[in-house]
């Protein structure tokens, strides 16, 4: 009788705690309320990495200032920043300048790269193509066949890029693009193999918000979409319905709008979308456009966050205020999950650039809000700047051929724990991607987790983090590339 | 007023107060051409300079108001120091030496205020008394854009009780007339002339102010309103002030309910416009044939 009892309190208690685990009331109450799932690991392919930057290699910064930075001449790795430095978006070509000098000044203050046999310093030299396709494809060829440069960096506009990886092409140097994100750039018509992207791409930016929305998220529905009318901001507009086809199908597109670029008054377009009701307003603006557009929104009453990709300028973020600005989400290449800074080194990375902003950058703009923090887009730019370098030192040689056999397939670890991989088949890169929410000062210490513990007192900021996992954001292939025929969208 | 009509009034009203923003650059343009005969290329360059001296008493004063009384004024200077000492030389040359020599002051200023500014998107904001939204039944409106049509009419008073009710506007309009008469009169043609430079340059710059709370201060602002300036000017009929505020006015409305009803095809409707009533009058809607 008492083994039989036995046996029955035995039972009793497997099918109590059988019971608890299917109808846990405090995992049901967990669930309910519960913070979105994690995302899958780091994937494999990303775990490891050829190279991976070192703090603490780094040169000897306390002289760097970039609006005065000097490089030797001579027998050098010439490199060119081909950018807007005058014009409307003089202010990019600046920002490009700062990231790409600061690496090469890092370089130089190493003692330079040993290449073909010799240790050699990097001059970096200012092409201006002010925003037009002739001055960019005349100052491009200048740089190639003038200065001799190595490499082309750029650029600001998707237009622009074309040209200098044509020029590239031609004349058999290296481009890398650190910034404009139009897929056909590395399409079966475009693509060079002395051509390299090392940005984010626009396919990428439409599935990673509608991943976010779709599989993290979960719970805005309504989604409006204003962009700019021209080859951009169609990219980008179709990228993210694509996105959100994928990963949310469920969400409703409740209208499209494409206005003219630099446009004055966007009051019409908001009253459109007010009607509409959307729960999120997507737009692929940059600034001025962007600014103009999320600040007449407020004006007029528009509540609505914006998912974008280029509105952390701090000086627009300043302008409107924390609470126009709280919200908003913003997919970027330059992010890290939780905390940004979980290591001593990434302290020192962050702090080495904060520190000479603070005290030595006195000339505009490099004294202002906008190079406060090296992080976001400037940072990305800095640390593509980095892979370069760092790509040219593993060939040994600035013979491109030995570049490109270097730079395909190669990993390269970011001071943030990223790992980037160039594609081979269509040189653009994989990588995790991340979103963020706009927040007060007060919650920017979930991010800035050193002190003062916020980016900015009077402006919403980075906040809450989520990464995207690279293999959820692959870049778009072109199957009729050659190179690409037969392979994955890992390039393999 | 249900939400489809209360829409339909706020695309309405966004016309006009865009359009009053257009015709307080577009007259002074006219006022210039009118009276002067200047084809003025710098125009939107003292617009985009008006916003900056905005920016700048607004940084140094806290207050939107005083920007607005001393930009303005501050371009206006600009603008007659430009005309005395600029144009009035190359008058001799003809129009072809003012249109270069104004193309010149525009690249000038464009040089000047990235030197003195900086490159920068510069924030301005709406000043907190004009914070807001007017709700009338289901429609909620903007404080600041009503602010901005009020501000134009007062102006367009300004202007024309200037120009037809004051001895000055009556010397200003007779030296159009007859410049060789009222130099024998003794008046002294050539300042009421710079008066006139610097009135065209401060309607500009109060346009410039007006409009920088709602956008973004940056050195390509000349180029975001100037063309529309413009083709105000051409369409209204060159040197009238009646054609360019009417002209302001159909642009500005097509422009809002353009976007509502063909969005691809609102920024052809205004250049269509413009093509259909030069086709029609060459000389504009209320330009006078010389």
């Amino acid at each position: 009788m008492k083994f039989i009892i036995k046996i029955l309190l035995i039972a009793l208690c497997v099918f109590s705690l059988f019971f608890l685990q299917v109808f846990n009331p405090v995992a049901a109450v967990a669930q309910k309320g519960a913070k979105p799932a994690k995302p899958p690991a780091t994937h494999p392919k990303l775990a490891e990495a050829n190279y991976a930057f070192d703090v603490n290699a780094m040169g000897d910064m306390s002289d760097f200032d970039p609006a005065t930075v000097q490089f030797p001449k001579g027998d050098t790795i010439k490199v060119a920043v081909v950018a807007s430095f005058t014009g409307p978006a003089a202010i990019v070509g600046k920002i490009y300048w700062a990231a790409v000098a600061w690496a090469a000044y890092d370089i130089n203050q190493r003692g330079g790269i040993m290449v073909d046999g010799k240790k050699k310093f990097v001059e970096v030299i200012q092409a201006d193509h002010m925003g037009r396709l002739d001055q960019c494809k005349k100052v491009a060829e200048r740089m190639a066949l003038q200065e001799k440069v190595h490499v082309l960096v750029g650029t600001d506009g998707s237009h622009l890029m074309k040209v200098i990886n044509q020029v590239a092409d031609k004349y058999k140097i290296i481009a890398q693009n650190i910034t404009s994100t139009s897929d056909d750039l590395m399409d079966a018509t475009n693509f060079s193999r002395y051509a390299f992207m090392s940005c984010l791409s626009s396919s990428q930016v439409g599935s990673g918000l509608g991943y976010f929305y779709g599989q993290i998220r979960k719970k805005e529905k309504r989604f409006y979409i204003i962009c700019q009318d021209y080859a951009f901001g169609r990219s980008i507009a179709d990228s993210f319905k694509k996105g959100l086809k994928q990963y949310y199908p469920q969400a409703k597109i409740v209208g499209e709008d494409y206005h003219k670029l630099f446009l004055t008054d966007f009051a019409p377009y908001l009253e459109k979308i007010k009607a509409a009701k959307p729960d999120v307003i997507f737009t692929g603006d940059w600034i001025p456009d962007g600014a103009n557009l999320v600040k007449q929104a407020r004006q007029m009453g528009l509540k609505q966050p914006f998912a974008h990709l280029f509105l952390d300028d701090p000086n627009f973020l300043h302008e409107i205020g924390p609470q126009a600005a709280t919200g908003n989400i913003q997919i970027t290449q330059y992010g890290v999950e939780g905390g940004a800074f979980k290591t001593p080194e990434q302290i020192k990375y962050y702090k080495t650039w904060h520190d000479l902003w603070a005290n030595r950058w006195k000339t505009e703009p490099y004294n202002s809000r906008l190079f406060e923090h090296g992080s976001g887009n400037l940072g990305s730019y800095r640390q593509q700047a980095y892979w370069l370098f760092s790509v040219i030192e593993r060939a040994g040689s600035t013979d491109p051929e030995k570049i490109i056999a270097v730079w395909e397939n190669d990993t390269y670890r970011l001071p943030t724990g990223k790992v980037l991989r160039m594609r081979a088949c269509d040189h653009k890169v994989v990588q995790d991607l991340h979103v963020f929410e706009y927040v007060p000062a007060a919650q920017q210490k979930v991010s800035m987790n050193i002190e003062p513990y916020y980016w900015y007192k009077d402006a919403a900021s980075t906040g809450p983090t989520w990464r995207i996992p690279a293999e959820k954001v692959l870049p778009w292939m072109d199957t009729k590339l050659e190179r690409c025929a037969g392979k994955n969208e890992w390039g393999e | 007023m249900d939400v489809t009509a209360s829409m339909y009034a706020a695309q309405a009203i966004h016309g006009i107060a865009f359009g009053m923003v257009l015709f307080l650059i577009a007259a002074g343009l006219n006022v210039i051409f009118g009276m002067m005969g200047i084809l003025n290329l710098a125009h939107g360059a003292f617009f985009m300079l008006a916003a900056y001296f905005c920016y700048s008493v607004v940084a140094m004063t806290g207050s939107f108001w005083a920007a607005l009384l001393i930009a303005p004024v501050l371009t206006a200077l600009v603008g007659v120091f430009v005309e005395r000492f600029f144009i009035r030389k190359v008058q001799i040359m003809g129009a072809m030496g003012e249109l270069i020599l104004t193309l010149g002051v525009a690249m000038l200023i464009l040089g000047g205020v990235k030197f003195f500014w900086g490159t920068e998107n510069l924030p301005i904001s709406v000043p907190p008394v004009l914070e807001g939204m007017v709700h009338i039944g289901a429609l909620d409106y903007p404080i600041y854009r009503i602010f901005m049509i009020v501000l134009a009419l007062v102006v367009l008073a300004i202007m024309t009780l200037l120009l037809y009710k004051t001895r000055l506007g009556k010397i200003v309009r007779a030296a159009v007339s007859d410049r060789e008469m009222v130099n024998a009169l003794g008046i002294n043609v050539p300042l009421v002339f710079m008066f006139v430079f610097g009135i065209g340059v401060w309607m500009a710059g109060i346009g410039g102010v007006v409009i920088a709370p709602i956008l973004t201060v940056f050195p390509g602002l000349a180029d975001q309103v100037g063309m529309y300036a413009f083709i105000v000017v051409v369409t209204g009929g060159l040197g009238s002030l009646k054609g360019a505020f009417i002209v302001s006015i159909i642009f500005g409305l097509l422009s809002s309910f353009g976007i509502q009803f063909f969005s691809q095809l609102a920024p052809v409707l205004i250049v269509g416009f413009m093509a259909f009533v030069l086709a029609i009058k060459p000389h504009g809607l209320f330009g006078v044939k010389e």
